[in-house]
């Protein structure tokens, strides 16, 4: 009786202490009509000196042409944004206008803490994008959480000397099916060089997208955003042909699949790796860093049984549902969802604009430069995945899903011991 | 002399040391009534922030660990008693955590104790380039672990990193992942956390060692000891609170650190190197687990306080035996 | 005799077998600190040349030990890059601010703690212990709410009142060891000639405490400056980012990594506090062996 009145106790403590001030976040603020100029925070996560330039001119237009919505520019990280997100939601110190991808923000809008912003996006930037990349950040209750802008694809990057050297034809036309990249990487290989490096030390999102490719969708998710786990031959596909061309043929050196994309690049450039299989956006660091007399190209889109689909997973806008100007904060990113802002935004990465009209200016500011066109042709085949609704992706990716393709990648599980890790991690997160 | 006679001796010494002078601080407890009421004025000014901005969140930290508090804009928090501990017993992740931070700790804690203590016993000695070693003994301290963690990054680099370089110059595979590679990360990461810890530990044993007594050591010699004999049967029973004191903060320091390894890997390759309190801030702050995060702490604090409990209290029965 | 062999030294009288055995470990422990040397300095210098190395430099497949064409390029761009004045200042201003708090509040308790023998010499050795035993991940959430409620969260001094009460523990059980070590007579023969309380403790007290003062400040600086979890926790706003956060964030995304700049800031972030280790060095070394000893 005294303990379960002490439990009782104890309990209500707690409730008073927590409950009542602190983990409400900060209440959702509802929208009003501000009296004088708003200020708002918008924290980028552009990195590339070339996009944090051009982020920079997009709000500085902005805040020339709109006194009254004043945004002010904050850095964050790719590194630590998720962490951060969390802690700033908790604080309720979140920016306005926040900036991340779609497999990362659905968990968030469960949660709460992402504004609508369907009502205020102008049609123009509506129909500027494909349903299936609006299929990436709208909620199971029909919220659009945020904004699609830029897309990345797994692309493989080619040094045509070295396949001259070879007498390899470099591929051309329009895809590259895995079985040839795995014949020409054969060929590639001799003396202590590799066909094929490719910087996978954060496998999962490379192995999730690509999967795609052959119809390898991983998760049905059902509306509130629980989902069940099955793992077969078309999931599996990717990571099997990757496990054969570093263990069976040589042709893939197994180092660089423990290692980042830019530890992976010198080797390249110093023609150790023939080809040169990473996101889309290296292709900056390809041209800050190539010594001269150094010639790439970028090769078709890499193809599976399904074709050359990747999985869209594209950086996003939101507003923070604590902001006090959701609307304000729309407007702006509408004003970012822009054609010409999205063009200037997707070169300085080397991304691929989510919307059309973006992409078709790309192409028009790009002719003189021939591996753009690889680069966006590869835009084309993107569609939504289900990885991306699942709630719990964030941490069967961080707990089970990386740890387990990574023994797989350094071959010490089998192809098995792998499905099962997968599909038993889901499990076990529930 | 036998080694009884040194022992007499080594105690017999010890009386001797000049201690703080204790008979007149005795007189001064005589006030002690007002000496209470001023301890408490004097006090006062670091007892009010300490219990109001560490004690008061410690102990919500506590409560905290036996609720489920989870990240959400307008979650109510609900007592839920022991089922974090029930949930968590069953989490192999975590346990394999702990494990790995044992090892850590313990790997990091051996190590550089023995390490530490060649250094202290050489800067103990009259030798040239002595005050080079010092300084550098000193450097890491001087040094964020964020900075040190960002240096070995560099020089454990697979393939511009120093330590391949030196590999394959002398004619070895000098490809490794060191940090990247199952099997060699955790080992890599203690060998930076023995580094990033010299100061400390080789600081303390070299105080310690200085105030072994020379004439003791000269005696020994006299009698034929010869070095070894007297370090292990001088110097080292001398040394034993000082080694007891540093190796116990350093087994609890190194068990919850955090930045340096957050720096080097962030636990991985595939959670290698998944220190529990990396583990506990991703329940936090990734996955937003609020109350099972702070159970984990707690289960933490009691594998600490249980292990420290039986190595003290072993110590000082053998001391006493 | 004893004091003669003491004054005589340890190397003059050897025996002639102790001499033998000397020849041989001499070359040894020069080989041994050798080692250390290596261990210890290496890292450092290696940093040092990466610092100075251009990207191209380092991007080469067979790079050179030694910079090619040494300048200074890495360390500008790092500077206007990775905003290290401003993450420097902020560093600066809560190290320096927590310092100076910390000192202040600790010398008068450290003097109760060491003059008055009260059940409060219990209570205090008791929580600095438990102090460095409880994990930072129990504290870091219930102290993120209470700062939250008074406004402190993203904000310098909230950073600075949590370095404050955290260095608090260590800082006081040092200072104290340094009180017992002033002989109670000076204090007793002061107040005889009459002079107040307060001036004995300043004039006769203070002076003698300096060298335990300054290793006390100094520990307690070091750990601020180098602090990162509660840091990392508490600090979102970029312009608010102490030093370790601004490294840490500059170390960057997959692609971003540029080894010059990153190891040109470190350096830069290290300097200061290596200096200043360097000027009181000396000090240092006697100030802590003192307080751990007595500690």
């Amino acid at each position: 009786m005294r303990r379960k009145a002490l439990l009782g106790i104890g309990a209500l403590a707690v409730a008073g202490l927590l409950g009542g001030c602190a983990f409400g976040g900060g209440g959702t603020a509802t929208s009003s009509t501000p009296e004088g100029p708003v200020t708002l925070t918008f924290q980028s996560l552009a990195y590339q000196d070339s996009t944090v330039a051009a982020t920079k001119e997009i709000v500085d237009s902005w805040n020339a042409d709109n006194p009254d919505i004043q945004v002010d520019l904050v850095q964050g990280s790719w590194d630590n944004v998720h962490d951060q997100l969390v802690t700033q939601f908790q604080g309720g110190t979140a920016p306005d206008i926040i900036h991340d991808e779609s497999s990362d923000i659905l968990g968030f809008a469960n949660q709460g803490y992402l504004a609508d912003i369907g009502p205020y996006l102008s049609d123009d930037v509506k129909s500027a994008v494909s349903d299936d990349v609006w299929e990436t950040v709208t909620t199971s209750d029909g919220k659009i959480v945020a904004a699609p802008t830029l897309l990345q694809t797994y692309v493989a990057f080619a040094n045509t000397d070295a396949f001259a050297a070879a007498g390899v034809e470099v591929p051309t036309g329009d895809e590259l099916t895995w079985d040839d990249l795995q014949a020409d990487a054969k060929q590639l290989t001799s003396g202590g060089n590799f066909g094929v490096g490719w910087g996978l030390k954060q496998p999962t999102a490379a192995v999730m997208n690509t999967a795609l490719g052959f119809g390898g969708t991983f998760f049905d998710v059902s509306d509130d955003g629980s989902a069940t786990i099955s793992v077969g031959e078309p999931e599996l596909a990717v990571p099997e042909k990757i496990h054969a061309m570093a263990y069976d043929d040589a042709s893939l050196d197994p180092v660089t699949l423990t290692q980042s994309g830019s530890d992976v690049l010198p080797g390249f450039l110093g023609g150790k790796y023939a080809m040169y299989i990473g996101g889309n956006f290296l292709a900056q660091q390809i041209t800050e860093s190539a010594p001269d007399g150094f010639n790439w190209t970028v090769l078709p889109p890499l193809a599976g049984s399904d074709g050359p689909v990747q999985a869209a997973n594209p950086q996003t806008m939101s507003v923070s549902a604590q902001s006090k100007y959701p609307e304000q904060a729309a407007k702006f990113i509408d004003y970012f969802m822009g054609a010409d802002n999205q063009a200037k935004l997707a070169q300085g990465d080397w991304l691929i604009p989510t919307s059309s009209a973006a992409r078709d200016v790309v192409a028009e500011q790009t002719a003189d430069t021939p591996v753009w066109a690889p680069i966006l042709a590869t835009g084309e085949d993107l569609s939504g995945a289900p990885f991306q609704k699942a709630s719990n992706y964030p941490q069967w990716k961080d707990q089970y899903a990386t740890p387990g393709l990574q023994q797989y990648f350094a071959n010490s599980i089998s192809l098995d011991d792998l499905s099962k890790q997968l599909t038993d991690g889901w499990d076990s997160i529930g | 002399m036998t080694t009884e006679a040194t022992r007499a001796m080594v105690s017999e010494r010890e009386t001797r040391a000049p201690k703080p002078p204790k008979t007149p601080r005795r007189k001064s407890l005589g006030n002690i009534g007002r000496g209470g009421r001023e301890a408490w004025l004097l006090v006062l000014p670091a007892l009010i922030p300490v219990v109001l901005f560490s004690v008061y969140p410690l102990v919500q930290g506590i409560l905290l660990g036996f609720t489920d508090a989870k990240a959400g804009l307008g979650q109510v928090v609900t007592f839920n008693g022991v089922d974090n501990y029930v949930k968590l017993l069953g989490n192999e992740l975590f346990w394999n955590s702990f494990r790995i931070g044992l090892i850590w700790a313990f790997g990091v804690t051996i190590l550089q104790f023995f390490a530490a203590l060649g250094l202290a016993l050489l800067l103990n000695l009259d030798i040239k380039f002595r005050w080079l070693a010092r300084t550098l003994a000193l450097v890491p301290w001087a040094m964020p672990p964020v900075i040190i963690a960002i240096m070995w990054r560099l020089m454990l680099n697979p393939t511009y990193g120093p330590i391949n370089g030196f590999l394959r110059a002398i004619g070895l595979p000098g490809d490794t992942n060191w940090l990247g590679d199952f099997s060699t990360a955790l080992p890599a990461v203690i060998v930076v956390g023995v580094w990033a810890g010299m100061p400390q530990t080789t600081i303390t044993l070299l105080a310690g060692l200085q105030n072994v007594s020379a004439d003791l050591h000269e005696a020994a010699a006299i009698d034929g000891a010869n070095a070894l004999q007297r370090f292990w049967h001088i110097t080292l029973p001398a040394l034993r609170p000082v080694i007891v004191a540093i190796t116990t903060l350093d087994l609890i320091w190194n068990f919850n650190s955090f930045a340096l390894v957050y720096v080097l890997t962030a636990g991985g390759p595939g959670g290698q190197t998944m220190l529990p309190m990396l583990f506990a801030y991703n329940e936090a702050f990734r996955y937003g687990n609020f109350g099972y995060a702070a159970a984990m702490g707690n289960v933490m604090v009691v594998v600490i306080a249980a292990f420290l409990f039986f190595y003290l209290r072993s110590q000082a029965r053998s001391r006493l035996s | 005799m004893t004091q003669a062999i003491a004054s005589a030294g340890r190397g003059t009288r050897l025996t002639p077998s102790a001499k033998r055995t000397r020849r041989i470990t001499r070359p040894l422990q020069y080989i041994a600190l050798a080692a250390y040397v290596v261990f210890l300095g290496f890292p450092l210098l290696f940093l040092l040349i990466t610092a100075f190395k251009t990207p191209q430099e380092l991007q080469s497949p067979n790079p050179a030990f030694l910079p090619q064409q040494p300048n200074l390029d890495n360390f500008f761009a790092a500077i206007e890059k990775a905003n290290l004045i401003q993450a420097a200042g902020n560093s600066l201003f809560v190290a320096v601010l927590t310092t100076v708090i910390v000192t202040v509040i600790s010398l008068p308790a450290a003097y109760a703690l060491a003059r008055f023998r009260t059940m409060l010499r219990g209570i205090a050795t008791g929580w600095i212990l438990l102090s460095q035993v409880f994990p930072f991940i129990l504290i870091i959430i219930p102290l993120f709410l209470v700062l939250k409620q008074i406004g402190l969260i993203n904000n310098l001094f909230g950073l600075v009142l949590v370095y404050t009460v955290w260095s608090l523990p260590f800082a006081l059980w040092m200072l104290q060891g340094y009180v017992s070590g002033v002989p109670i007579e000076l204090e007793e023969a002061g107040s005889m000639d009459g002079a107040s309380r307060i001036r004995v403790l300043r004039s006769i007290v203070l002076p003698l405490l300096a060298p335990g003062l300054v290793a006390t400040s100094l520990f307690t600086f070091i750990s601020s400056w180098n602090e990162f979890f509660f840091a990392l926790v508490l600090i979102q706003d970029p312009s608010l980012q102490t030093l370790p956060l601004t490294l840490a964030r500059f170390v960057g995304a997959e692609g971003q990594v540029q080894l010059g700049q990153l190891a040109a800031a470190s350096l830069l972030a290290t300097i200061p506090s290596l200096v200043f280790f360097a000027l009181i060095q000396r000090r240092l070394t006697s100030g802590l062996t003192s307080g751990a000893v007595k500690g």
